[in-house]
């Protein structure tokens, strides 16, 4: 197998600049409310202040005032069925979505899209209409969400692919390898506990938006700031049969949150009613309460193991809330399964299902993770709680039962998107030089020798440790392509449809073309995201745009170095094996050297005229999961229960790191993300249903200083169906925080917290209890 | 009513409603790298000098701003160069999305004059109204404190 | 935006009252709070800044401080260093330092908001406020706090120059948040005997409030041997109230445990 030190690099596996890094520094106007057309119309949506109700009554008349020019109902709409969700087609979401519709299912629902000269007005024009509604019983608690006397969420007829609507489930999912329960009966030691997570808001810093408008030719062309431009283009010509252009400016963050649709079609109705163009900018509030967040579940984590400390059984039995609609419902909740529990592929028997929910609260989507938080929870939790019933190390304990290089799981090909998945074989592993070298550098042994508890500061100290898993892509589901187009000054074009959201996904591409192509990054001049001019890509989700459009970038490179050596070889008559590409152009083994740039002057005016230029695609067979082991330090304060993250050390197999200092940004900032779900991120609805910590001065995110370090650490690691060895690394770092900070705690002070965010007045009155 | 507002170096004579915000106004003359994520004075993506003090422009009255002296990020680097606060941000990976890259530039500045050798709690500190969702805070702190050294050696 | 008629700008202190008696008129100052309002009724607002009141002037027994004056300019100020530089050490608690550039003593006082670390802080220390209400008067803060007086204007806060040493204690999910609970303390002692108890605690969520019950309990003792007995008192005696940040118990428990913090602070 070849390993990193074999591969000669010389711009992949190095930190180059991010190549929109200049412009965003400078504030350049990038984002998708940057942009001014002129005659614009504001557009602003009334919401429903029930969390549960049918429109009875609908009254703009008062509310057509000077400077509004149209209003738009449930009535004007086209009344086509889809979901919000951006996925693959077929989706594996419900169709259950109207852009509005008769009856409001959460409070912060769509009831009137209101278009307007200027903000002002359409916010003076919203309050004056009238809308009378006949309010329904609502379910606010999704664990009541299938009671027998529930009202039923979604009873239009024109939903579909909802598991049982009629009792509120919008998917359902089961599997079971071996015997779970037999299994059970013969192991010394089993835990069986319930886990919750919560909702968690994405609290992206650019808050959702989008404008369209009719170019000169009357072509209807979409600006939004969203993951999936192909998705977003396909679901509006659903909607409103048209077709469309989208182009994603550079985007101010998603984290799934904008793997959906959400302002597009307001946006889209307005200029198909008016001709004009339209634009909508949620404000925080709207961001917050009227888009997605995160599907909470819960948990039931059974786990059984022997005396030594083989693990013989895993089950995982939950409960999803997806709120009002379905979007990504079936999808998250499996890969609650799919991508935590082949991480410990050695039991005999694992089984994981249960029902996702509708409830009248906000809708969840994809968030970073998509699941695998959730699912992580509860398992390293339970297995952390039978380590030390066992009596074990918990490091041991994981490690010993865990997966490695050569082996499988048969969950692989059990569990996909949706669907069944893709049988693999992993290739790289590195699991237990992550936990090894970890420990060492985190000093585990050492530190969880000392005393735990200070009594003359009344603070505790405790030590953590959680394993997770990933996947890299979507496999035999999403694919990805590039095109690459030779300049005559020397540089190439680089057009993807992958989507750029702040990773750097833009650099690390340009990174493994400038690497094939033997050139410097500052000659790829990248064109991503716009749907009638770049090739397509599924979009930025699923970890997928390093290992699937980094796997077609590099497979276009490739295709262009042949043409390259192809032309040169006429050019320069010399036979295509003695040519080689070296700095910008083509050397031949007798030192005779040819430019790129000369090379495609030639093409364009002298000889055998043509431009170069190439697009490849590229779909995966498997999935190769990154793997992370992180360690946290945290200090208890038992007056108040705080807690703070003192230290957290990630310990990362992503294969090659592409550009070393993105992804290490990437996991530092899921790791704080994650820290938020565990500790800060509090979703608090009142006895309407509406959400309280609807802005950022009630809902905390973590703060500079909230945290202490973040470390990362990159394992030596080599894939060989990756892009110059890389896996994926963008998600993986939130699926640890909230276990190894909750295992950090047990250690700590002989608690166990099994319901996320662990809220300081929560623990403080369990110490209380304790007498610590 | 008619305000006058030195921006950026150069006086502009401003048109604006009594209750318009600073951010609206500035966003308005296509200062756009002045952003809007809040409302409620609690991210710091709006920030910009305001007679060299970092402010909110999101909850600072453009009425009470006439005849002062505004900076927003436009005025901290041209076309040609980048300060070295914004080279070490790109560096150090301390701007992914970039969305509250130009809140925290104008506040970074802001400290790095009043205090041109903070220490790492200062830099925490005195940034801790500027948010950031995608980098978990490392990099920029490892930037500015890179920059604040550079700086002081020049 | 708010949607509002007219910005006023006044140059004195008596023809800003008379605005501020125009129905649907504000005072506004640093402008932070009101800018936030979602209260639409509001059609006037009465800019205060253009009548001054921003000095820092020592009258030998007080500091009298302009109600206009930025919490950073209190915090920049090095003859305000009073109380073991109380003011300074506690005041970069509040806030970020954009909100301290913009927030003005006066106006983190005049809302009343029950999480004013400001008002705590300058409660604790025994202030004055002067108040134009059609003539000067002055008012106790402790007083104010309580009272309604709509329609009035504060134009200075006097902080009177005693002995003693003052410490701010703060509770805050995130570092960068309001008060769960707040507390300062103030303590003058003779060798080890707490000669002089003042205790305030904020963010109750109800406004900042004295605890006399705790101060008594303090004066007289040996403060090493009376410290576990006071926080075991505070919360006992406190009132306090829920909403989404902490119930009433958990507040109750947060003073206690913000007490014990301040009263090893005063000791260092």
């Amino acid at each position: 197998m070849k390993t990193l030190t074999e591969e000669k690099l010389n711009v992949v596996n190095t930190s180059v600049e991010k190549v929109d890094g200049k412009a965003l520094v400078r504030g350049k106007p990038v984002f998708t409310d940057d942009f001014d057309i002129p005659n614009t119309l504001t557009v602003k949506i009334l919401r429903s202040p029930y969390a549960h109700a049918i429109i009875k009554s609908i009254d703009t008349s008062n509310a057509m005032i000077e400077g509004v020019v149209c209003i738009l109902t449930y009535k004007d709409v086209p009344h086509v069925i889809y979901t919000r969700a951006g996925q693959g087609y077929p989706e594996p979401s419900p169709y259950d979505t109207f852009v509005l519709d008769k009856k409001v299912r959460y409070v912060g629902d769509g009831v009137a899209i209101i278009a307007a000269e200027t903000e002002s007005i359409a916010k003076r024009s919203m309050k004056l209409i009238k809308v009378e509604y006949e309010v329904l019983p609502s379910i606010l608690d999704y664990e009541h969400a299938m009671d027998k006397d529930a009202p039923i969420i979604h009873d239009e007829l024109e939903i579909s692919g909802a598991y049982d609507p009629k009792r509120n489930i919008a998917a359902h999912y089961e599997m079971e390898i071996g015997n779970v329960e037999e299994e059970l009966k013969q192991c010394d030691y089993v835990v069986d506990e319930t886990y919750y997570t919560p909702n968690q808001s994405h609290a992206m810093m650019e808050p959702h938006g989008a404008i369209s408008y009719f170019d000169p030719n009357g072509r209807l062309t979409i600006i939004t700031s969203t993951q999936v431009p192909f998705h977003a283009r396909r679901i509006i010509k659903r909607i409103f049969g048209v077709n469309s252009r989208v182009i994603k400016p550079r985007i101010g963050g998603g984290f799934g949150g904008k793997q959906a649709l959400h302002v597009e079609p307001y946006v889209v109705a307005v200029t198909l009613k008016t001709g004009r163009p339209a634009k909508c900018i949620y404000s925080r509030e709207e961001t917050m309460t009227a888009s997605n967040t995160r599907h909470a579940m819960r948990f039931r984590a059974r786990a059984g193991a022997m005396k030594d400390g083989t693990l013989r059984a895993l089950e995982l039995w939950g409960l999803s809330n997806t709120g009002a609609y379905g979007e990504h419902a079936l999808t998250v909740f499996m890969v609650g399964g799919s991508k935590t529990l082949p991480l410990y592929n050695k039991v005999k028997a694992v089984k994981f299902g249960g029902d996702v929910v509708y409830s009248n609260t906000e809708p969840a989507g994809a968030f970073r993770g998509y699941g695998a938080p959730q699912g992580m929870f509860p398992l390293d939790s339970v297995l952390d709680e039978l380590a030390h019933k066992i009596g074990m190390d918990p490091i041991e304990f994981k490690l010993k039962n865990s997966i490695r290089e050569g082996e499988t799981s048969p969950i692989f090909k059990i569990m996909g998107e949706g669907r069944e998945g893709v049988d693999q074989i992993i290739n790289s592993c590195k699991i237990e030089e992550c936990a090894i070298n970890g420990s060492k550098e985190f000093r585990w042994y050492e530190k969880r020798k000392q005393p735990r508890i200070d009594r003359q500061r009344q603070i505790a100290h405790g030590y953590g440790v959680a394993f997770a898993m990933q996947g890299s892509s979507i496999p035999a589901i999403d694919m990805g392509s590039a095109t690459i187009k030779m300049n005559d000054d020397g540089t190439f074009n680089l057009l993807v449809g992958a989507t750029d959201l702040g990773t750097g996904s833009d650099t690390i591409l340009a990174q493994i073309i400038a690497e094939v192509l033997n050139t410097t990054v500052e000659k790829i001049i990248v064109y991503s995201s716009d749907t009638d001019m770049t090739p397509f890509d599924k979009g930025a989700y699923a970890s997928s745009t390093t290992y699937v459009s980094g796997n077609a970038a590099k497979k276009a490179a490739e295709k262009m170095k042949r043409e390259i050596l192809n032309a040169a070889s006429e050019i320069m008559n010399k036979p295509i094996h003695t040519l080689e590409l070296d700095k910008d152009g083509v050397i031949s083994e007798d030192g005779a050297t040819l430019s790129f740039s000369d090379l495609q002057t030639k093409l364009f005016y002298t000889f055998n005229q043509r431009q170069l230029e190439v697009t490849e695609s590229f779909v995966s067979e498997v999935a190769p999961p990154p793997y992370l082991v992180s360690f946290v330090e945290v200090e208890i304060d038992l007056n108040s229960g705080k807690v703070k993250v003192i230290d957290f050390l990630n310990y990362i197999d992503c294969g090659v790191p592409i550009n070393p200092v993105l992804a290490r940004g990437q996991v530092e900032g899921a790791s704080a993300q994650g820290i938020g779900m565990a500790l800060f991120e509090d979703h608090v609805m009142d006895k309407s249903g509406r959400l309280i910590t609807n802005d950022f001065f009630t809902y905390k995110i973590p703060a500079r200083g909230d945290i202490g370090r973040i470390q990362v650490r990159f394992a030596k690691s080599y894939e060989p169906t990756g892009p110059f060895g890389a896996k994926s690394v963008s998600e993986i770092g939130l699926d640890t925080p909230g276990p190894a900070i909750a295992n950090a705690i047990f250690d700590a002070i002989g608690i166990r917290i099994r319901r996320l965010p662990i809220s300081s007045e929560t623990l403080f009155f369990e110490i209380r209890k304790k007498g610590l | 009513m008619r305000v006058k507002i030195k921006i950026n170096d150069k006086d502009q004579f401003i048109e604006t409603d009594p209750g318009e915000m600073l951010l609206e106004t500035l966003r308005k003359l296509d200062y756009k790298g002045v952003k809007h994520a809040c409302s409620t004075a609690s991210c710091g993506a709006c920030s910009v000098q305001l007679d060299g003090k970092p402010v909110l422009s999101c909850t600072t009255f453009t009425a009470a701003v006439d005849g002062h002296e505004v900076k927003t990020i436009e005025g901290f680097s041209d076309e040609n160069s980048l300060s070295d606060v914004q080279k070490a941000l790109i560096d150090e990976g301390g701007s992914q999305c970039g969305f509250c890259i130009p809140g925290l530039v104008v506040t970074t500045e802001a400290l790095l004059s009043e205090n041109p050798d903070p220490t790492q709690q200062e830099v925490i500190d005195y940034l801790k109204g500027n948010l950031c969702r995608c980098t978990g805070y490392e990099s920029q702190t490892r930037a500015i404190l890179k920059a604040a050294k550079e700086r002081r050696s020049k | 935006m708010l949607d509002i008629k007219e910005y006023l700008k006044p140059n004195t202190v008596q023809s800003a009252y008379e605005m501020g008696q125009m129905p649907n008129s504000l005072y506004v100052s640093g402008g932070l709070m009101v800018a936030q309002l979602k209260i639409s009724s509001v059609e006037r607002l009465v800019d205060l800044k253009g009548v001054g009141l921003s000095h820092i002037e020592d009258h030998g027994n007080a500091f009298k401080i302009g109600a206009n004056a930025k919490i950073s300019d209190l915090i920049s100020n090095p003859s305000l260093n009073i109380n073991g530089d109380f003011i300074k050490i506690a005041l970069k608690e509040i806030g970020s330092t954009q909100i301290r550039n913009m927030a003005t003593l006066g106006g983190s006082i005049a809302f009343k908001l029950g999480w004013s670390d400001v008002i705590t802080i300058f409660m604790v220390l025994n202030s004055n406020l002067e108040i134009y209400d059609g003539k000067f008067s002055e008012i106790s803060l402790e007083t104010y706090a309580k009272k309604s007086m709509k329609g009035a204007i504060i134009t200075a806060v006097e902080v009177p120059k005693t002995e003693g040493i003052a410490v701010f204690e703060k509770f805050a999910k995130s570092n960068f948040d309001i008060a769960t609970l707040n507390l300062g303390l103030k303590i003058v002692l003779d060798g080890q005997i707490v000669k002089d108890a003042r205790v305030v605690v904020g963010s109750r969520p109800m406004v900042s409030q004295r605890i006399k019950e705790v101060e008594e309990f303090l004066i007289g003792k040996h403060i090493k041997s009376a410290s576990k007995d006071a926080c075991d008192l505070i919360e006992k005696v406190i009132q306090v109230g829920s909403d989404i940040r902490a119930s009433t118990n958990y507040r109750k428990a947060l003073s206690k445990s913000l007490l014990d913090k301040a009263l090893r602070r005063v000791q260092l």
